[in-house]
């Protein structure tokens, strides 16, 4: 003891020998205050660890070429991107701000010494922005390592593919850099602020200053759950009501219809400060104990301004999670239902004019692998352009009208015949009238309801004919539009038609268990013995090429990158999802299912992970502040008699409030708009839907365990803290 | 040395303003150790706070060793607090990071560098106040008293013209203050410092030579020092007790 006295003191003396100018002051107390600058740097490092993680794998080639350009799934990452760059900017400004309410004091009182502002900058400026670029440049380089680490625990647990090899692109580092510069400008900013105030005494206090919110009436938090709705289904609803009412590309402002989900979360988290949850006036349990509560919540309404902040952050941030995380299990099981859901294993189709194995190559190639085949049956089709209404952008490119054209685009169509044959349903199909194939729930959005024209594309031979319902069938729908017609129709319409506009379909079972390896061996031959005229997109459409040339324009589908693809490719996920003749084997699906889908999940995955840590980063903060605000407050409590206990109370209660209600929240307001979304597709919630509901309702429940958890740890953390319960012990 | 003419300052709430001070005048000749008592909310502490510079105020003029105050830019009015006077706080503002010395050089450090005569002063000063023991000692690590004794030599460290006390013993106990008390009383007779000093304590302004008494913003009387100590001390109750008869017949 006596040592480390004289230790200190030697110290201190040396201190002062070099402590002769402002600089070395200033130094000395920067190394005194290294505590609260440790909380600001880890804040600012998590920030920028996240941010440049995220950014790092969103810019990487890996994800790039996987996720279409322009489709739902980009959108959605590129969504919860900005939702948690906002959540880091409002965290990194938060930490500046606690970092100068600490710094407060030691400025206002050199202030009254008589430093001026000018004598003040220089020092801050240095403090701030050396604090700033070293936990932002630490920040960005551990975003890197971070993310390949997630990213190799994922290849090493989950699942492996090529396409998961991750590579960078480093113009993820120019996000990076703009955090880094909007981070350290916030800090300035900040200083700035402070230097400037004119009442010293104010600067001074400023650490005990409350920041109290504007109390608001009871009808806050659900005037809040209210506008939330209100605005998830309007800001959802609206894009869509606006291109049927005015018909017109809805425009991005219309966006501001999702600000009642801020104003309303705002109003949520004001009323879970200044008023609580289960505190209703006429309620038993504020009948019986009015003062229940009333020292954790009259804290947590004194620093209300923060406290409001940091719900919304993690409330943003959790809905983020719960967004990226809900992909994997609606996905998995509308596709893994759908591989079920097909009454027969092997399915398959290729034009005529190409040499694909035949069925004894294929009996013999399954005789390899000791297995036997049954039910195997071939059928043609034709493909026809269909009439059918057609979106017309007019020349100011933002409304539109619909035109019918009675050869717009590609029909498969099967006689009725083929269709028994293929499906063993019989149908009876009036002449000049077709039934379009959907799925069993009819959620199919690959059918064609409304052509009164079919065309053979090779004699322009054309027939009237009209919509007349749906077949229902899980192998034939879902890829193409595809219809069935009486035989008399189909007869007049082959009459003349050139190969490239006829098909084959095969279909056939195994006889007892499937083999994997025979499947994938087949699909591997399949794709092989096609020529470079099936290396085409589902989405490229020929009737529309020809009909786009003859009327002197060029098809956009010639030069847009998403209809390239490539036979080299043919195990990738971009490939399999989106090649025309892309045959449909029940066992390859299946297994391959998560290996071709894999950066797909990976990435939300890694969102999710993501999204949660820096949520649980964020309350853990959050309550270690109100450890450190309000330690004089439990002080007193100590000292007016109040038990371990009632104290222990008192922590779980305000950091209850920090981590319950912001996940109850965005969970609870994701799974409403996830399922909203859903139901929105098509108007109803299908099978596949609620069994992906009902395993995101499972993952809520991890999620709240995992918010539990830390909860629990945290509290722990503040009781240290605190000194809460370990007086007796020492 | 201090004139204070017909000052006025008022603080806003919302729409409401509540003034303060209402035309106060007085002044504090130089060596002399001045009090200024009164009730909670009279307007003793924005008087000291107007005075040091602290915060603005609207109408009148304060003068310190013939130069205005009002006017002044932000530069000339820390200069001003810097070189002009000394202070010495109720909760005694030391930087915790900072050994008593360290603390003590701090006026020193932001007029310029530390010089040799700046330290020697220094130790002259920790000296007088007896606090020489804990001079390499941080905050945290001494008393009440003794921090509040190193505040005191912290204010003369740039020879003030004048030493701002806001309530230096207010967390003090009796043996605490009277050591506080005490050194203001040194600081006085060996550095020939003018002290002003607001203060709830009668005890603590029993050893001043005039304590001004304030009310509602207004000044209410202003006593000499004659006589004993104890005398002066139960003057300064009578007139106390007179003001808040006063007030209970109001």
């Amino acid at each position: 003891m006596m040592r480390e006295h004289k230790e200190q003191r030697r110290k201190a003396q040396a201190g002062t020998e070099q402590m002769r100018t402002m600089k070395a002051m200033e130094r000395k107390l920067q190394h005194a205050g290294r505590k609260h600058a440790g909380l600001y740097l880890f804040c600012n490092f998590m920030a920028l660890m996240i941010v440049s993680a995220y950014a790092a794998l969103m810019f990487s080639p890996t994800v790039q070429t996987v996720f279409p350009p322009g489709g739902d799934s980009r959108k959605q990452m590129n969504m919860i991107f900005v939702m948690t760059l906002f959540g880091c900017v409002v965290f990194t400004l938060y930490a500046s701000a606690l970092f100068f309410r600490h710094k407060s004091r030691q400025l206002g009182i050199l202030m009254a010494l008589g430093a001026s502002r000018s004598r003040l900058f220089p020092g801050l400026f240095r403090e701030v922005i050396l604090l700033s670029s070293i936990s932002c440049a630490v920040g960005i380089i551990a975003g890197f390592p971070f993310v390949w680490l997630i990213w190799s625990v994922f290849r090493l647990f989950l699942v492996d593919s090529a396409e998961m090899a991750l590579h960078f692109n480093m113009n993820c580092l120019f996000v990076s850099l703009l955090f880094w510069l909007l981070v350290t400008g916030f800090a300035c900013m900040g200083a700035w602020r402070y230097v400037r105030k004119t009442n010293i005494m104010e600067v001074i206090r400023e650490e005990h200053i409350n920041e109290p919110v504007k109390e608001l009436g009871k009808w806050c938090g659900p005037v809040g759950f209210l506008l939330i709705f209100i605005g998830a289904v309007s800001g959802y609803g609206a894009p869509g009501f606006w291109m049927k009412v005015m018909s017109a590309y809805a425009p991005a402002w219309l966006g501001i219809l999702y600000a009642p989900v801020f104003i309303g979360l705002y109003m949520v988290m004001l009323h879970t400060v200044v008023n609580g949850w289960g505190n209703w006036p006429g309620m038993p349990n504020r009948k019986k104990n009015p003062y229940k509560n009333i020292i954790s919540r009259s804290m947590m309404k004194f620093q209300g301004k923060q406290t409001v902040n940091n719900l919304i952050i993690v409330t943003i941030l959790v809905a983020g999670a719960c967004f990226a995380i809900f992909y994997l299990p609606t996905l998995s099981s509308s596709a893994l239902l759908e591989y079920e859901s097909r009454a027969y294993d092997y399915f398959y189709e290729y034009r005529p004019n190409q040499n694909v194995p035949d069925k004894d190559a294929v009996e013999a190639l399954a005789d390899m692998y000791g297995l036997t085949l049954k039910d195997w049956e071939t059928c043609e089709y034709i493909t026809v352009g269909a009439g059918g209404n057609t979106m017309v952008e007019e020349a100011d490119g933002k409304h539109f009208h619909m035109v019918y054209e009675s050869i717009g685009s590609e029909l498969v169509l099967l006689s009725e015949e083929s269709y028994e044959r293929l499906t063993g349903e019989t149908v009876n199909i009036a002449p000049g009238t077709y039934f379009a194939v959907t799925n069993q729930s009819e959620a199919s959005v690959y059918t064609n309801e409304s052509a009164g024209h079919l065309t053979n594309m090779t004699t322009r031979k054309q027939i009237e004919t009209g919509f007349a319902g749906y077949l229902h069938d899980d192998l034939l729908a879902g890829k193409y539009m595809l219809s069935v017609i009486s035989n008399e129709d189909y007869a007049l319409l082959a009459e003349g038609l050139s190969d490239e506009w006829r098909g084959v379909m095969v279909r056939f079972n195994t006889d007892g268990k499937d083999s994997y390896e025979f499947a994938r061996d087949l699909y591997h031959r399949f794709v092989a013995s096609l020529d470079e005229s099936c290396e085409i997109s589902v989405l490229y459409d020929r009737v529309c090429k020809i009909m786009a040339e003859e009327a002197g324009e060029e098809y956009w589908g010639d030069s847009d990158p998403m209809m390239r693809i490539s036979y080299e490719e043919m195990d990738s996920n971009n490939f399999r999802m989106t090649w025309r003749y892309q045959p449909k084997f029940r066992i390859l699906d299946k297994n391959d299912f998560l290996v071709t889908m894999a950066v797909f999940f990976m990435m939300f995955l890694f969102i999710f992970i993501v999204c949660l840590m820096t949520a649980l980063v964020v309350c853990y903060t959050r309550c270690q502040t109100i450890a450190m605000n309000n330690r004089y407050i439990f002080d007193d409590l100590k000292k007016l008699g109040a038990s371990p206990a009632f104290l222990e109370k008192e922590v779980r209660c305000q950091c209850g409030n920090v981590f319950r209600i912001p996940a109850l929240v965005g969970m609870a307001a994701m799974y409403f708009y996830y399922g909203m979304i859903l139901y929105a597709n098509d108007g109803r919630i299908v099978f596949s839907e609620v069994i992906g509901l009902g395993v995101c309702m499972g993952i809520l429940f991890l999620i709240g365990l995992l918010f539990f958890l830390i909860y629990r740890a945290t509290v722990r953390s503040l009781k240290r803290i605190l000194q809460i319960g370990s007086q007796d012990s020492k | 040395m201090l004139y204070v003419k017909n000052l006025y300052k008022s603080y806003e709430t919302g729409k409401i303003k509540y003034p303060v001070l209402k035309g106060i005048d007085f002044h504090v000749e130089k060596g002399e150790f001045v009090a200024v008592m009164g009730p909670s909310g009279s307007g003793k502490t924005t008087l000291l706070n107007c005075i040091s510079c602290y915060i603005p105020f609207e109408e009148g003029e304060i003068t310190l060793g013939g130069k205005s105050l009002a006017g002044q830019k932000e530069e000339g009015l820390a200069k001003i607090r810097n070189e002009k006077l000394g202070f010495v706080f109720q909760d005694f503002m030391l930087l915790d990071g900072l050994t008593i010395r360290e603390n003590i050089l701090v006026p020193r450090i932001i007029q310029g560098e530390v010089s040799a005569d700046a330290e020697a002063l220094a130790d002259e000063l920790v000296s007088l106040f007896g606090i020489g023991h804990i001079m390499n000692k941080y905050p945290a690590e001494i008393s009440g008293g003794e921090k509040q004794r190193a505040a005191v030599a912290r204010s003369l460290m740039n020879r003030p013209l004048m030493i701002l006390a806001d309530e230096p013993t207010g967390n003090l106990d009796s043996k605490s203050s009277r050591a506080v008390i005490e050194a203001f009383g040194s600081a006085r007779e060996k550095m020939k410092a003018t002290i002003f000093m607001v203060t709830h304590d009668s005890f603590a302004a029993s050893f001043c030579d005039r304590v001004i008494l304030f009310k509602d913003g207004n000044i209410y009387r202003q006593l000499e020092h004659s006589g004993s100590r104890r005398e002066f001390q139960d003057e300064l109750l009578q007139v106390i007790k007179e003001m808040s008869d006063q007030e209970v017949d109001v």
